[in-house]
């Protein structure tokens, strides 16, 4: 399991100490519900993202 | 009166646009005060709209149904030189000097833009309670939330202070509001309607649809806004149609899925007992009733908020340094979003393609969906948490469980009342149907509110 307080330290974001408990507690669950699902993903599936090498004409 | 009616009286020269519009102000002046639905009203704009609405009709340029109708705008959308607050205040001095491509189109449309309506802090929320600028009140109970983050144009257009409006959805936004105040509101397919001149809370899950008094109200407004925009990356070159449902309707051997996971699981039994009448009013139209198994929705909204935590949290980035003057729940959000893994950002961007596959195969066997918009009805101003099916859950989570999955796979659903608690409150069922299908789900919505699905409306105090 992440240790969610150390990354929010380590990522300079100044998170108030008395806020952590409020952002970790999220991250943890959501965290737990997604890594499975990670899990299951296969080199052959692309990522939903949007990019266009030609801008559209008007 | 919906804008249909509206529209007949006008041309029927038994009201006029200035008297719709002078009408629409002075409810506003006299409940707005209470409701707080409303952030600005644009009466010099509105009156002067209204005006020319009035002598283009006179001399015979009629612009279709939304002619001299008052309308008003979630104040996420920009409309020349009124402010947009994004609902913070951090957006003080924020004047924009375009309007939206959907103002532009309601405008061309013939509607009377008459103000902008309150929200929950940068769309990034369920309960309009607003840190800057109050909580918007529900109409049919003012301890209540009307939903979020459109809880204003949601409030607006129950409490009958204007016809219609136009929300955001990202992760329910524009179906809370309507299930929680009862009434109708579209949430089209992703890039069916231009983001151009909207303030962004999540790119790839925003949606700009409208909120209004029947399903072919709501239907009139998505034809005026729908359609390709050159201005908006991510807009969709699909032919528009006619929305507007006929008049008669018919919903005879159509495919309605009843989904038997998920969506009845952990529901106000007000509300599985209203979403079931409907489907059963369905079944009596000659749709085709089909029970079936939807793919892991937990799992989609799991996808979702990850996505969404990301995104919102990139796009807002620029407010975190000024944190102490965001609403204690909306800087949690952002923080999250700013720890999570760019990688994991991906994972979930490429496990959304998967389950957009999954659903185009749900298509194949039924032509849409019918299924509760929220678990439960408006909780009360302030409740954060909601018992539901034995146990209790968090309001912001019970809310935007049956909705969020939609948002994350693009597909449209429409969200309109089908009954009314023990309580009183208002309970919302929406159909759920398959991308660029909006003329199907309005149809189906149409033919269910031809047949008595709905509720009276919201009664004055």
């Amino acid at each position: 399991m992440k240790d969610w307080c150390a990354i929010a330290r380590a990522s300079g974001f100044k998170i108030p100490a008395e806020e952590l408990p409020r952002v970790v507690f999220t991250l943890e669950t959501l965290d737990a519900a997604f890594r499975p699902l990670a899990e299951r993903l296969t080199p052959e599936m692309e990522p939903a993202l949007l990019f266009r090498a030609e801008e559209e004409s008007e | 009166m919906t804008i249909r009616e509206a529209a007949d009286a006008l041309r029927a020269h038994r009201v006029s646009a200035s008297d719709l519009t002078a009408s629409a102000l002075t409810r506003i002046e006299r409940l707005n005060p209470a409701s707080n639905a409303f952030l600005s009203v644009t009466v010099d704009r509105a009156r002067e709209r209204a005006r020319q609405a009035d002598a283009e009709l006179a001399n015979g340029r009629d612009r279709g149904p939304l002619h001299g109708i008052p309308i008003a705008l979630k104040d996420i959308m920009h409309m020349r030189g009124i402010p947009t607050t994004g609902g913070s205040k951090l957006n003080a001095g924020l004047v924009p000097e375009s309007d939206a491509t959907v103002v532009e189109r309601l405008e061309s449309a013939g509607a009377v833009i008459v103000g902008k309506t309150n929200l929950h802090e940068f769309a990034y929320g369920i309960t309009s309670a607003n840190p800057h600028f109050g909580a918007v009140r529900n109409p049919w109970d003012a301890e209540r939330s009307p939903g979020g983050s459109s809880g204003g144009s949601g409030a607006a257009v129950a409490a009958g202070l204007i016809y219609g409006a136009l929300g955001t959805d990202t992760g329910g936004s524009i179906r809370i509001p309507a299930a929680f105040c009862g009434v109708v509101g579209l949430k089209p397919t992703y890039g069916r309607v231009s983001r151009h001149g909207v303030l962004p809370l999540a790119w790839s899950l925003d949606h700009v649809g409208p909120l209004a008094r029947s399903v072919r109200d709501a239907a009139l407004m998505f034809n005026a806004i729908a359609g390709f925009d050159p201005r908006d990356e991510t807009s969709s070159r699909h032919p528009t149609v006619d929305f507007v449902p006929d008049e008669d309707c018919s919903i005879r051997g159509l495919r309605i899925g009843f989904p038997e996971n998920f969506y009845f699981e952990h529901l106000d039994s007000s509300v599985e007992s209203a979403v079931r009448g409907a489907i059963a009013r369905a079944a009596s139209l000659g749709a085709v009733i089909r029970p079936i198994r939807v793919p892991d929705m937990d799992a989609l909204n799991t996808i979702g908020r990850m996505v969404q935590i990301a995104e919102a949290s990139a796009a807002l980035e620029p407010y975190m340094d000024r944190r102490e003057s965001i609403g204690a729940d909306v800087v949690a959000l952002l923080d999250q979003g700013r720890l999570i893994a760019a990688t994991d950002y991906i994972q979930a961007q490429r496990l959304r393609r998967q389950f957009q596959r999954d659903f185009e195969r749900l298509w194949t066997e039924v032509d849409c969906l019918i299924a509760p918009t929220t678990p439960m009805t408006a909780p009360r101003i302030g409740e954060t948490s909601v018992r539901l099916g034995g146990s209790d859950h968090e309001v912001r989570l019970a809310a935007t469980r049956l909705v969020r999955g939609v948002n994350v796979l693009g597909i449209p659903a429409l969200s309109l009342p089908c009954g009314l608690s023990g309580s009183g409150m208002p309970i919302g069922l929406q159909i759920i149907g398959a991308a660029m299908q909006e003329a199907l789900i309005l149809r189906v919505g149409a033919a269910l509110e031809d047949s008595g699905v709905g509720i009276p409306p919201c009664p004055e105090e």
